[in-house]
């Protein structure tokens, strides 16, 4: 029987990948790819969660609705991508020390 | 407001008003300056005039005259007792010449500035502080109120000669300042060690009035200072002995004496012609006045156990100064060592404790202040001319400058004691005095007047060697024909102040009078306060 | 005279002395307009005139008059000036007049368009007044003023051509070799101050003053031990002041030098009247001398005489033999006091006075028309020297002829005021001699042999400047030949050489008792007189200076002369035994050097020790300054850099990544997580 904790796993491991993705990759898209990653892992928490709301299904709709921002904030995330490409030339995040003081 | 406050203060007016002033009314500083002093020299007759000769001062308060007293700085210290601090102003005869000579010379010295063009503004203020500070020294009765007018003193000449002087004025300002400091600094711990050693017996405060430290029954039994009962002793020696010794050094090196005569011709070589007629013809009567009011006054019975050594010291200066004099080749240092030599007879002559030898000593100081500045003047014109004052640089001057060398002959033959002159009647009182010492046992034998007397043989020797050096002769100058030029004879303004200042030699000595009439009673006290020690 | 003038004898005795001072200022104001003279010229005749007709009568032989005004007061003692009249100051006070007077008159022409002549009348009238006053002082310590103005003017004088060198050396070497007598005189002054306690002639040496215990009816308490060694001390000083300014070895050497001023200037103060005022002074304070300074300055005295006639012997130049002369004349006024009998010094000084003036005033109009031959001819010689001169007597008989009268005057020839003056000074010796026996005697004998010198000296100066022939008799010619002196340079000189004969002393002119002069001043000597020795002595002077004539007469006028030119004694007599050199090796040059020495030392020494302390403090500071920088700043600055060192260490986060600002935060957050767990 697949009980609440195997969803919680598999998001916990989804959200580790996403971690890593962030934290380790050279390139901004598969940064943004674990970002996305990282999000749907907090999304699989939202529905397994919802079981205990039968009545208003309040964890699906949340679910829908970070979607929905997710696609958003990647559609967002690329342009800044393309427009960080075009400003360095390049998309490796190590290449860039703006924010250095 | 008193007459001696307005005296003391009349200067400080006119620094006011030229600092008030822009600097676009440049050439109206030194007539305000001018203005102020004659003014002053007016109060300092009127007060000549109206002096009591007959009224000795010297340790009694209600003797001295033009007096004025008020609380100054009251403050309750708590277990220390209160602190009391008098404005106390008041003149007896030993003052009252000294203050004439100050307005005086003060003048003689504007007069000389007259061709100052470097930033009149703070020369003249400087000046009038000066000034100030001068009278106030002579005039304070309260130690504290003289030992602030001593430092400020200081601070004016420092400036003058560090800013107005000669190339190596930095250096001569400098060892100026430090050698007064050094001595004024020690003075302030005798002065607070007789603080706490002498109780006012009106109000049982501790005072810093010198009439009360001058009276032995007004110290604390068992003080530092005390002298009634046993002497305190530190390391084996009297504390009253330390702190004469002490106060002696403050105002010897103002004296100055051999040994701590050094910062002399280098403050009169770099220092402009008015600061050098100001510092021979007042300072060091500072130096001569502090150890006849506050050494002898207040320490009457160590003025007895020392006075074979300061007559010793007065002796050494007077034969060194003298013969460093003969071997100068710069006239100006000629002069300071002369003043050196001069101011010797000053020291020997306190020292013999007779009424002759005090007398000639405060007459040598009133003619050294008209003399030397006199001396130092006339050296300021020739360099004023050609910015020279090496001896074998001129020859034959007097084929030139008749008028002039006239007027150095005068001087110099008034300074080495020609009768009539004011010099004469000091150094042979000096010397009678002196040599009367023996008769009246104060300790001073005579092998040391003798000795002074070779000193004024010496004068003779230097100054008259000078003459026939500089200004007799066939005409020869190192210069050539732009110095033959640029000599001209004394113009009106320096025949001005001469012949006044040679004029009052002539009648000091011809009307001795004048200062003895005035000095003679409290001299006689003077005696009497250190009598019973001898 | 009290008619016409109404004013006392004190009043016009200040008068005589004020006049040429009136005159001196008068001329200080007016200063380069008044060259002629003539109002020191009008001073001088009314003071001579007051003295000789009005203050001189009035006192001479009779009471002393005194006048005393409180000068100043020091300490207790009451300074008293005024003046004091007896038959000494005025006496003293009628000789510098008539002598001075002459002078004046004889300046006028000799010092004619001289270009500093408004000076000349001025300190000459300045020397007239100190002089003047310095005879009528009641006071030692005025005395001692006016002692040093003389000085003074005498100085001005000689360095009346200042332009010259040796004149200003000369006045130079005057004034301080004076000094070295003044000094003596104060402490003089000052020794009978601080004993007796008055300085006031009249108190200390009058008929009842306290050196004069012979008259002691006036209740005088204050009795002076003779022998006291204060009063020998005192004597001495006194003796020294006067050896100073009359010349006396070694003291003379200015003397000589001062011959540089004008002639006249020399005929009056360096012959006659201002040299002579040390012997004044040792007459008017004679009692306060005991036997032991007595004796010192008789053998000053006769040391002086020897040595003054023997250097007098070779000069050359005509004012130096003078000097020389006036030096051993002074000399023998010093033996006079010496030997107790002041009024024989006194009676010298007066004669001396008026042939030494005329000597120097003929000297000076033989230099006079000498230079101006060498003016007018370009010619390159000196003056005054005897070598250029002789054969005068032809062009100046008048000149010669009072010439000659002052020498035999001077050689104590019978007759003159001299043979009186002189004989009573060396009869006088003999008489002291005789009476203390032994060595005594070598005094009177040496100052006959004196006598006898003075008289070939002075013969020699005659001979060589009058007689023989001229050296330019060639030059001369109808155009410019020598001319006798102008009336106004004769009519002084031969008023003075009238005064040179006994009569103007003595109307008995073979006895110096009869001189009214001896009999007005007279003094009881201690040693009885020998009547002989008035005989033989005379006659041994005056036998003496014939012989010496003779042979100056052989030597210098026939050509017979003993010595050749670099004779050794010669040599040595010419250069005063050599004494200027002596005293300018080892006074002058070694005052010079520890002169010099001083002035290092006290650059080096006593500056030095200054420089010690400030370097001393300097390195102090400097140390300080050290430990300032590395030890406590040290502390300071180490705080400092480790908060920067760990700053540092942390910075690196800061790099700007944000994948390594995620990674530190997640670090962070996991630390949080151990801790809570490990809790």
């Amino acid at each position: 029987m697949i009980t609440l904790t195997h969803f919680l796993l598999v998001s916990a491991c989804i959200f580790c990948i996403g971690m890593y993705a962030v934290l380790a990759k050279r390139n901004a898209i598969m940064i943004l790819v674990g970002i996305e990653l990282m999000i749907n892992a907090a999304i699989l928490n939202f529905v397994a969660f919802s079981k205990y709301d039968k009545t208003n299904y309040g964890g699906q709709i949340f679910a829908l609705f970070a979607i929905v921002l997710a696609a958003a904030a990647v559609a967002v995330g690329l342009a800044i991508i393309l427009n960080v490409y075009r400003h360095f030339n390049t998309i490796n995040p190590k290449n860039m020390h703006e924010l250095k003081d | 407001m008193g007459l001696l406050s307005i005296l003391i203060f009349l200067p400080l007016i006119a620094l006011a008003l030229i600092l008030a002033l822009p600097n676009t009314a440049k050439s109206s500083y030194k007539y305000i300056a001018l203005g102020f002093t004659v003014l002053q020299l007016g109060i300092a007759l009127y007060i000549y005039q109206n002096f009591q000769g007959a009224q000795a001062g010297v340790n009694i308060l209600s003797d001295f005259q033009f007096l004025e007293q008020a609380s100054w700085i009251r403050l309750d210290l708590g277990a220390i007792g209160k602190l009391e601090i008098d404005y106390l102003i008041g003149l007896d005869g030993i003052s009252l010449p000294l203050i004439v000579l100050s307005a005086l010379v003060m003048l003689m010295g504007v007069g000389a500035s007259w061709n100052i063009d470097k930033s009149p503004k703070g020369y003249f203020a400087l000046l009038m502080l000066l000034n100030t500070a001068v009278m106030g020294i002579f005039c304070a009765l309260d130690f504290f109120l003289f030992y602030v007018f001593y430092e400020v003193m200081l601070f004016p000449l420092y400036f003058l000669i560090g800013i107005w002087g000669g190339v190596r004025r930095e250096y001569a300002a400098i060892k100026f300042f430090l050698y007064t400091l050094l001595g004024s600094v020690f003075m302030l711990l005798v002065i607070v060690g007789l603080y706490f050693s002498v109780t006012n017996p009106e109000t049982g405060a501790h005072t810093f009035n010198m009439l009360h430290m001058m009276n032995p029954s007004n110290y604390v039994d068992g003080s530092f200072f005390s002298f009634i009962a046993n002497y305190h002793e530190v390391l084996g020696i009297p504390a009253r002995l330390i702190g004469f010794i002490i106060l002696f050094f403050a105002f010897a090196i103002k004296v100055p004496i051999v040994p701590l005569h050094t910062w002399l011709p280098d403050a009169h070589v770099e220092a402009p012609t008015p600061v050098s007629i100001i510092l021979a013809g007042i300072l060091l009567k500072i130096g001569g006045y502090g150890i006849i009011r506050v050494c002898y006054s207040i320490f009457p019975d160590m003025a007895a156990l020392t006075n074979w050594w300061l007559a010793l010291i007065g002796i050494i200066s007077i034969l060194y100064g003298a013969l460093n004099a003969l071997a100068q080749k710069d006239l100006k240092r000629m002069i300071a060592y002369s003043s050196v030599s001069h101011m010797g007879f000053v020291l020997l002559g306190i020292a013999s404790l007779t009424a002759e030898g005090i007398s000639g000593a405060m007459f040598q100081m009133i003619s050294h202040g008209f003399l030397s500045a006199a001396l130092f003047f006339l050296v300021g014109v020739i360099y004023d001319r050609v910015h020279d004052r090496y001896i074998y640089n001129f020859r034959g001057l007097a084929g030139i400058m008749p008028k002039y060398t006239a007027c150095v002959a005068i001087v110099f033959f008034a300074s080495l004691g020609l009768p009539g002159f004011s010099a004469f009647i000091g150094e042979a009182f000096v010397i009678i005095g002196t040599f009367n010492a023996q008769s009246m046992t104060t300790g001073i034998p005579r092998w040391m007047a003798i000795a002074g007397s070779a000193g004024i043989f010496l004068s003779a020797a230097y100054f008259l060697w000078t003459l026939q050096r500089m200004f007799f002769g066939q005409t020869r100058l190192q210069g050539g024909t732009a110095w033959a030029s640029a000599l001209t004879d004394l113009n009106r303004r320096e025949l001005l102040i001469l012949v006044p200042t040679i004029s009052l030699a002539l009648i000091l000595g011809i009307v001795p009078s004048l200062v003895f009439g005035k000095l003679n009673a409290s001299i006689l006290k003077l005696i009497d306060i250190i009598n019973p020690y001898i | 005279m009290n008619e016409l003038l109404p004013i006392s004898p004190i009043n016009a005795s200040v008068l005589i002395a004020l006049l040429p001072f009136l005159a001196f200022l008068i001329q200080a104001v007016l200063g380069k307009t008044q060259t002629s003279g003539n109002i020191s010229l009008v001073a001088i005749i009314l003071s001579t005139t007051l003295s000789l007709f009005w203050v001189f009568p009035a006192v001479w032989n009779h009471d002393q008059q005194t006048l005393k005004l409180v000068w100043f007061v020091i300490g207790e003692y009451d300074l008293n000036v005024g003046v004091l009249l007896n038959n000494l100051t005025v006496l003293m006070q009628l000789i510098v007049c008539i002598i001075a007077l002459p002078v004046h008159i004889y300046s006028k022409a000799y010092m004619k368009a001289d270009p500093g002549l408004h000076r000349y009348w001025m300190f000459l009238s300045l020397f007239c007044f100190a002089m003047l006053s310095l005879t009528i002082s009641i006071n030692l310590f005025q005395s001692y003023i006016f002692w040093e103005l003389v000085g003074f003017a005498s100085y001005l004088l000689i360095g009346y051509w200042f332009t010259k060198d040796s004149a200003v050396q000369a006045n130079k070497k005057a004034f301080l070799v004076n000094r070295i007598g003044d000094i003596g005189f104060l402490i003089g002054i000052a020794l009978i101050y601080s004993h007796v306690g008055t300085l006031d002639l009249t108190m200390l040496f009058g008929p009842s003053g306290v050196f004069n215990p012979s008259s002691l009816e006036h209740g005088q308490s204050l009795v002076i031990d003779t022998d006291a060694s204060w009063r020998t001390w005192a004597g001495i000083c006194f003796f020294l002041g006067a050896m100073a300014k009359s010349a006396q070895f070694p003291l003379h050497i200015w003397l000589p030098d001062a011959m540089e001023g004008p002639t006249s200037v020399s005929s009056l103060i360096h012959a006659a009247t201002m040299v002579a005022a040390g012997v004044f002074l040792l007459c008017t304070i004679f009692p306060l001398f005991n036997a032991t300074v007595l004796l010192l300055i008789a053998i000053i005295g006769t040391l002086t005489a020897i040595s003054g006639a023997i250097f007098a012997l070779g000069q050359q130049d005509i004012k130096k033999i003078l000097a020389f002369s006036t030096i051993s004349q002074l000399g023998f006024m010093m033996v006079g006091v010496g030997i107790g009998a002041w009024d024989s010094a006194m009676f010298h000084l007066g004669t001396h006075a008026f042939f030494k003036c005329l000597l120097f005033l003929c000297a000076g109009a033989v230099i006079h028309e000498m230079a101006h031959l060498k003016k007018h001819r370009n010619l390159e010689f000196d003056p005054q020297n005897l070598r250029n001169m002789g054969g005068l007597r032809k062009y100046m008989p008048k000149t010669f002829l009072c010439m000659s009268i002052a020498s035999l005057a001077l050689a104590g020839f019978p007759l003159t005021a001299g043979y009186l003056s002189k004989d009573s000074i060396v009869v006088g010796a003999f008489e002291w001699g005789a009476y203390h026996g032994g060595w005594h005697m070598i005094i009177p004998i040496t100052l006959i042999i004196v006598s006898i010198l003075t008289a070939f000296y002075i013969g020699r100066l005659i001979w060589k400047a009058f007689f023989g022939n001229f050296r330019f008799a060639d030059l001369l010619n109808t155009d410019h030949t020598m001319r006798e002196a102008p009336v106004l340079m004769l009519a002084p000189m031969i008023f003075l050489a009238l005064c040179c004969f006994a009569p103007a002393f003595s109307l008995q002119p073979l006895d110096y008792h009869a001189s009214w002069l001896m009999q007005g001043l007279h003094v009881q000597t201690a040693y009885p007189a020998i009547p002989s020795a008035h005989l033989y002595i005379p006659v041994i002077l005056s036998i003496g200076a014939i012989v010496s004539w003779f042979i100056g007469w052989k030597w210098y006028t026939q050509r017979e002369y003993p010595f050749s030119t670099g004779n050794k004694l010669v040599q040595l007599a010419n250069n005063q035994f050599y004494l200027n050199e002596f005293n300018e090796v080892i006074f002058v040059n070694s005052i010079k050097r520890l002169s010099g020495f001083l002035y290092f030392v006290d650059r080096k020494v006593v500056d030095g020790l200054t420089y010690l302390f400030t370097n001393l403090i300097q390195s102090i500071a400097r140390a300080v300054n050290w430990l300032d920088k590395n030890v406590i700043d040290g502390l300071v600055n180490m705080v400092a850099n480790s908060t920067y060192y760990l700053g540092h260490l942390v910075r690196h986060v800061q790099n700007g990544q944000l994948q390594g600002y995620l990674g530190f935060a997640l670090t962070v957050l996991i630390l949080g997580f151990l801790y809570l767990i490990i809790k």
